[in-house]
């Protein structure tokens, strides 16, 4: 009986596995025909194909970028430092977005019909307006400010004018800044996985953070140079401080107030879907709204919110490809930038799609991670 | 722009058998433009003003937008058998090699990387500018040293771009660069004074300054020349005959306005030449059309239709024009410009 068993079900397991390795090769077989099809026709338009591009320098400059830059880049350095402003403008769109939406979505949920009311409005208006279309509104908008020497300030130290957002900052180069936030955000990573309680977690992380913040001003601030660097103008520009262009304020302001309306749905969606009697439990129990909403509410809908979250995270990366609108220097606009002045289109498509497969993916994980952490322990 | 990049990729990657059949003897673009019985040509998404620009009755006018009438009546015998494909700067190389038009008449600079790695080939310059820039007068800079740690805004993907960056950079002026795709949204940054400058090209920032702005004296075109660019025409690479085709078109409008042949004696003169240079250019000798593949007197119906370079040029960007630009460089050799033919024998 047993042996039957087993020999009926050999034949099936082959046929399964030749089946796979059929579609394998079948796949590797359109790869390997369209990469040598291009090849011949690039050939016969006599288009050089291949990456040496990548060595040569680019002659041409842009926007924004925390690294050092120079026009003397490589092709390699200026997609890098592009893949390193969209990673930037992407996390920091996610995080922004994420707290403001949460914030709106429990609005949504709450009781107060006036904010009710405000929250709807706000979800119905930033979610139905096209994104670009916010986008240049918000840039035209912000490109009509005051000009510098007649920038809004507060207190001489922050400052807002058509050129951009000028912030105290930390007597710290860019490179080191972005080393810190990077360290910062991988400890967080590290710490998702080591099973910690939530609480706890965040105390090692904020502790961490500030750690590594203040070594790094120990360490790199140079002597005799003050610990905090405030913008001031001098020239045709503000020098120190930290420097925010008006298209990376743009960006933000428009994904953010977009992508906020979107997680807010999510988020009353979420809240939604927590039983009415669990509610009711708290209430009975004399417990106050604030606590019932803390404890009971949000650990349940956080449930059902952070999949359909982490979708919303994806796009935000992937919507930060609208820089070029407006000249922000994201991944996408080097990219096509580099297009038109190497004409290696195949290839720096290929690198774009690659480094977003490479981007989301990660996110992808990354939400499987924080959804298992999620998970009712006892189920 | 990724429909374009699309359709490149496509005319790449899926038309293998038909491409390379092709390849094996290749079909003069000449004989595909009759067949189709149009001409495609590069238009703008938006105006590149005088050269390539969209008039108020929603019809493309420009020197670049003539040249390409003036090679539909060459070929088709019909100006209005151009058809104008608008795509911006970026577009228009992936444009021309997936064959979304024929060739690119779009204030196109000859450089040794297009020319090589791009697979195109380029006519003879028709058209000579520098690149420039354009800053606030408030500031009070009249030289681009003096726009040391300023903002400075250039279209993306073009030269302008590249050779601004080279200039800034080797006389260590510091600066940011803003690029735009569009150039609308150039202008509409540098006017709202995002930018303390704006690179771009010579013709063009004085089209702007003269046309688009309110107060022409509240902006100054700085002193230096960037760059020496000679504007051509692409085309893609493997039809010789078809770069000659537009050679000799340039080479006849040049020659028309060296000769005073213009649309209004055109007829006239070509009823009775006064000298075998001009009976041949004009058909009324045979030997003009059989060399190229076309008419004797293609020449001749191309002046009668947009009239010699001088006509074009004040017609488009000079005197006749709202622009009132200079002829400058692009006058004829004899008048100390640098416009000259090869010899039409």
């Amino acid at each position: 009986m047993v042996a039957a068993t087993a020999r009926s079900r050999k034949p099936v397991h082959v046929r399964r596995l030749l089946i796979q390795a059929l579609i394998v090769m079948a796949i590797v077989m359109i790869v390997w025909s369209t990469y040598t099809t291009a090849q011949t026709n690039l050939n016969a338009l006599g288009i050089t194909g291949g990456y040496a591009f990548l060595e040569r320098a680019t002659g041409w400059s842009y926007s924004f970028s925390l690294l050092p830059r120079s026009v003397d880049d490589t092709y390699l350095r200026t997609l890098t430092i592009g893949f390193v402003n969209t990673l930037f403008l992407g996390t920091l769109c996610i995080v922004l977005s994420t707290i403001f939406g949460f914030i709106v979505g429990s609005i949504r949920d709450s009781s107060n019909l006036a904010l009710q009311t405000i929250a709807s409005v706000y979800v119905q208006l930033f979610r139905n307006l096209p994104l670009i279309l916010q986008l240049v509104f918000w840039y035209a908008v912000f490109i009509h400010l005051p000009g510098q020497r007649q920038a809004y300030s507060l207190g001489d130290a922050v400052f807002f004018s058509n050129r951009g957002l000028m912030l105290p900052a930390l007597n710290i180069s860019g490179q080191m800044a972005l080393i810190v936030l990077l360290g910062s955000i991988a400890l967080g990573v590290v710490l998702l996985f080591a099973r910690m309680p939530a609480v706890r977690a965040l105390g090692v992380w904020a502790a961490g953070t500030a750690l590594a913040i203040t070594a790094s001003v120990l360490v790199f601030v140079p002597e005799g140079e003050p610990v905090v660097s405030v913008p001031a103008l001098k020239g045709l520009r503000f020098q120190g401080g930290m420097q925010m262009t008006i298209e990376l304020v743009a960006m933000i302001v428009a994904i953010v107030l977009y992508s906020s309306a979107y997680i807010a749905e999510v988020v009353r969606g979420g809240l939604a879907e927590v039983p009415r009697g669990l509610v009711e439990a708290g209430q009975a129990l004399g417990l106050r709204n604030r606590t019932i909403w803390s404890r009971i509410k949000l650990p349940m809908a956080l449930r059902s919110i952070v999949p359909p979250l982490g979708n919303q995270w994806i796009f935000v990366m992937k919507a930060t490809t609208i820089g070029v609108a407006i000249g922000f220097s994201d991944l996408f606009m080097i990219v096509s930038t580099s297009l038109t002045q190497t004409g290696q289109t195949l290839e720096l498509i290929a690198i774009l799609m690659g480094a977003f497969v490479l981007i989301n993916f990660a996110l992808a994980q990354l939400v499987d991670l924080i959804n298992c952490r999620m998970q009712l322990k006892a189920h | 722009m990724l429909k374009t990049l699309g359709k490149f990729a496509i005319a790449t990657l899926a038309a293998s058998v038909p491409v390379m059949a092709a390849a094996a003897d290749p079909a003069p673009t000449t004989q595909k433009i009759i067949d189709r019985g149009t001409l495609l040509c590069t238009g703008h998404n938006g105006s590149f003003f005088g050269f390539v620009e969209v008039n108020d009755r929603n019809e493309w006018k420009g020197l670049d937008i003539d040249m390409c009438r003036g090679l539909a009546t060459a070929i088709l015998g019909d100006p209005n058998k151009a058809q104008i494909v608008p795509l911006s700067w970026a577009q228009r190389f992936p444009a021309l090699q997936s064959g979304d038009v024929d060739l690119i008449i779009k204030a196109t600079t000859w450089t040794m990387g297009r020319d090589t790695e791009l697979g195109l080939q380029f006519s003879i310059p028709y058209f000579l500018g520098a690149a420039q820039f354009m800053a606030h007068a408030e500031l009070g800079v009249t030289e681009a040293a003096e726009l040391d740690g300023g903002t400075i805004c250039v279209e993306a993907g073009t030269t302008i771009e590249r050779i601004a960056g080279d200039f800034l950079s080797s006389n260590n002026i510091e600066h940011t660069m803003v690029s735009y795709e569009k150039g609308a949204e150039l202008r509409a940054a540098y006017l709202a004074k995002r930018c303390d400058a704006f690179a771009g090209w010579g013709p063009n920032l004085a089209v702007i300054r003269a046309t688009e702005v309110d107060d022409s004296g509240a902006h100054v075109i700085l002193s230096d020349q960037l760059s020496t660019d000679p504007i051509s025409v692409a085309m893609r690479q493997g039809d010789e005959e078809f770069v000659d085709l537009v050679n000799y078109l340039i080479a006849a409008l040049i020659k028309a306005e060296e000769l005073g042949i213009t649309s209004e004696n055109v007829d006239e003169i070509a009823a009775d030449p006064p000298s075998t240079t001009v009976a041949r250019l004009l058909g009324s000798d045979p030997g003009m059309g059989e060399r190229l593949g076309l008419r004797d007197t293609w020449a001749r119906e191309v002046i009668a239709e947009i009239g010699n370079f001088g006509q074009m040029y004040d017609r488009n960007l000079g005197k006749d024009s709202p622009y009132k630009l200079p002829r400058g460089l692009n006058a004829l050799w004899k008048d100390g410009g640098v416009l000259y033919t090869p010899i039409i024998d």
